[in-house]
């Protein structure tokens, strides 16, 4: 690089040129290691290689250590990213670049993304591996229901969930028996209350608004059609009653503070509502928030935290909720050690379960491992009631009408309509231009929409 | 000028621009070439004329994408021109050692990579930690969210290339008004001309050149915006779109979509606006006009 600064003068042309190179070399660079490590067709030819390459988050880590240590005799070779969150392009762009070069696929895929195995199964990228016949059916069968569903795409299973993440009502029990309010079981008990807090504790809250996802918490728990199979047409109608309903809920509460347009991981949050603050009263969010959010983010002390069930829209049965995350693990098609990478995929997920503070980040998908990892967390400490009845309610709840598809629906959310939240929009008026949005997105990828 | 002397000195030229050409070939020409066989091809290799130009112009994020990018350039050249040729017009007034010492200041910021210079703005415009929180707030922006609120976005980017590239051009400048011969600016001054009259109707004129070659390149790099959006889309969450940029919008169809045909035919509409700005300043300025 610095040959070329000297080269031209102009600094930002050799600045360009540097990046791109830059880039391509680091592409290179990950390939080759990639190659390396994990499914070169001359390196391991054959299903029996004991070569093994793993891509993890951050978050799943400790789990491919751990398989590591448990398996001294496979050579493993873990790869760390970003987990594609938030709709992040970095794996499609890998996998392009692999299918491009005919090699260098790694055998097992982490994705923070749920809905990833979606286009992985499907043109041009045809990355996932169909899991029935890798993984026994008797094991598989123990995932629920909606979980194998979320996984399955066209009627082949091609992945299967780490954890599920489900929505439920977070207390703080502590605020809650200060204040002398009783927890509300339904939506419209909860917007009056957000409605009392408002006036007579301002800037306690009762929920966000301003995350990627909160459109999962709020519109997908509350059943409007955002995201709809019937057949091979998707439904797109935010004019749907069930999400203006909501969107008329929350407005007051947006306007008044108790539901501020703002993202939990972001400093400004935990300055106003987290640690000694604490003024996080309630917050209807996912299972994970247990600790990844409550405990270690905010820093709320412990003794003050528990789930409830979801909220339900006033005496309407039964009760659904949304989901956030439930990041799947996926199998290469192109892998040279299809058994050692399911042997991965079934340890991570039905027998990886350690306690204390090295316990899974998530409720886990598994059925099997979720009781002892529910009696975990209630014996962590951490919590004001033991959650896990919430918890476990919720898991059978996330409503099945909200479809995976293969554009990322985050960034649309984000950029349409939490923007214009902090800008004082209403989201009753950001409810159609946030369909629109979608709908564009959706064609771009190929689907037929229908509005209504 | 003899023949033979001619011929000699061509040959000297291309000594010089030698060590660079496999470089611009392998880098620049030959995936340009790439870009225009992927242009008018399909994903099978059949030729399908401008049929993926009219595709990706009727692509719903194409028009978005192009006005920002004109809106970005427009307030970066501005800028660049007003800002950098000023500067160097005033470092070159000065004494030597002052002159020393705010030229390394300018340069600085530059000596930072591209991205890690867009991910010091990330905190610069997050209210809660940037040490300038003071001026983002009077500016109106209490959260990350508003210092990247749609409409500040073109001048957000500006002010960062700003910062990364214009102290590399401000040496350049300052090398180019030592080019001047000290005799003409005696010369003026002997006739009466005060240091601002000078700059302008002296100084200026003679580094006309050297202004349209900046404004050549940086036009190009300007259109070309790629990582700084591309990084604010990833550390907001998608709060800002990526596909903010013309660039973005062709990586995206690349890689999202697997549609390289038509990324490739968003790149030649980017070569095509970047040479056709490149020969009207060119002949506006006579930039390649050499004095016989």
């Amino acid at each position: 690089m610095r040959f070329f600064r000297r080269l031209s003068t102009p600094r930002s042309v050799s600045r360009r040129l540097g990046r791109t190179m830059l880039a391509g070399l680091t592409v290179l660079a990950m390939v080759t290691v990639a190659a390396c490590g994990g499914g070169s067709p001359k390196a391991a030819p054959s299903q029996d290689s004991k070569e093994l390459t793993v891509w993890v988050d951050a978050a799943r880590l400790p789990v491919a250590q751990a398989y590591v240590k448990e398996h001294p005799n496979v050579h493993v070779n873990v790869v760390t990213f970003d987990g594609d969150g938030n709709g992040a392009t970095t794996l499609q762009t890998k996998i392009q670049l692999w299918n491009r070069t005919g090699s260098g696929w790694p055998d097992v895929i982490f994705s923070e993304q749920v809905n990833d195995p979606v286009w992985m199964a499907q043109k041009p990228f045809e990355f996932a591996a169909p899991l029935t016949n890798l993984i026994p059916a008797d094991v598989l069968s123990q995932w629920p229901a909606p979980s194998t569903a979320q996984c399955t795409i066209n009627g082949t299973q091609y992945c299967v969930q780490d954890n599920l993440a489900q929505s439920v009502l977070w207390v703080n029990k502590k605020l809650m028996t200060q204040f002398g309010y009783a927890t509300p079981t339904t939506w419209q008990q909860w917007a009056a209350l957000g409605t009392k807090v408002a006036t007579e504790h301002p800037g306690y809250i009762v929920g966000n608004i301003g995350d990627s996802f909160s459109h999962w918490i709020y519109l997908w728990g509350n059943q409007c059609p955002l995201q709809q199979l019937n057949g091979d047409k998707l439904l797109i109608n935010p004019a749907d009653a069930h999400c203006t309903r909501v969107a008329g809920l929350l407005d007051p509460l947006i306007k008044n503070g108790a539901v501020p347009p703002l993202s939990v991981f972001t400093p400004d949050f935990a300055r106003k509502y987290g640690g000694a603050k604490d003024k996080v009263l309630m917050m209807p969010g996912p299972s994970w928030y247990a600790q990844a959010l409550f405990d270690q983010t905010l820093h709320i002390p412990a003794g003050q935290i528990t789930a409830t069930a979801p909220l339900q829209w006033e005496s309407e049965t039964p009760v659904t909720t949304g989901q956030v995350g439930g990041g799947p693990w996926i199998i290469a098609k192109h892998s040279h050690n299809l058994k050692g990478a399911a042997d991965f995929v079934v340890w991570a997920t039905t027998v990886f379960n350690p306690s204390g503070k090295d316990a899974r980040p998530g409720y886990p998908a598994y059925a099997p491992l979720a009781d002892p990892w529910l009696k975990g967390l209630a014996s962590s400490g951490y919590f004001a009631a033991d959650p896990a009845p919430a918890l476990k309610a919720a898991a059978g709840q996330i409503w099945t009408g909200w479809n995976l598809v293969s554009y990322p629906d985050q960034p649309v959310w984000s950029n349409t309509v939490v923007n214009q939240l902090v800008s004082g929009k209403s989201l009753s008026s950001r409810l159609q231009p946030f369909g629109d949005a979608l709908a564009q997105a959706a064609q771009a990828s190929g689907y037929t929409v229908t509005r209504q | 000028m003899p023949a033979t002397r001619k011929r000699g000195r061509h040959a000297q030229g291309l000594l010089f621009v030698l060590p660079y050409l496999p470089f611009l070939l392998l880098f620049g020409i030959l995936p340009m070439l790439y870009a225009l066989y992927l242009a008018v091809t399909s994903d099978t290799g059949a030729l399908v004329g401008i049929d993926n130009f009219t595709r990706t112009i009727r692509d719903y994020r194409f028009v978005p994408a192009f006005e920002h990018i004109l809106i970005y350039t427009s307030v970066w050249l501005v800028s660049l021109v007003v800002l950098v040729v000023g500067l160097a017009l005033l470092l070159h007034g000065r004494a030597g050692r002052v002159t020393s010492g705010f030229r390394f200041l300018f340069y600085i910021p530059g000596a930072l990579a591209g991205a890690s210079a867009v991910l010091v703005w990330l905190f610069m415009l997050d209210p809660s930690v940037s040490p300038g929180s003071s001026l983002l707030r009077l500016s109106g922006a209490n959260l990350f969210v508003e210092s990247i609120a749609p409409g500040r976005l073109p001048f957000v980017f500006a002010m960062i290339a700003f910062w990364t590239g214009a102290g590399g051009w401000i040496v350049v400048m300052y090398g180019a008004l030592n080019t001047i011969p000290p005799d003409l600016e005696e010369a003026a001054r002997i006739d009466g001309a005060g240091p601002i009259t000078i700059a302008l109707r002296l100084k200026l004129p003679l580094i006309r050149k050297w202004v349209a070659y900046m404004v050549i390149l940086s036009f190009a790099t300007g259109t070309q915006l790629f990582i700084e959006p591309q990084l604010v889309n990833e550390a907001s969450l998608g709060l800002v779109p990526d596909t903010w940029s013309s660039n973005q919008l062709a990586y995206q169809l690349a890689f999202r979509y697997g549609d390289f045909n038509g990324a490739a035919a968003v790149s030649v509409d980017l070569i095509v606006i970047g040479l056709i700005a490149a020969l009207i300043i060119v002949r506006r300025t006579g930039l390649f006009r050499t004095e016989e």
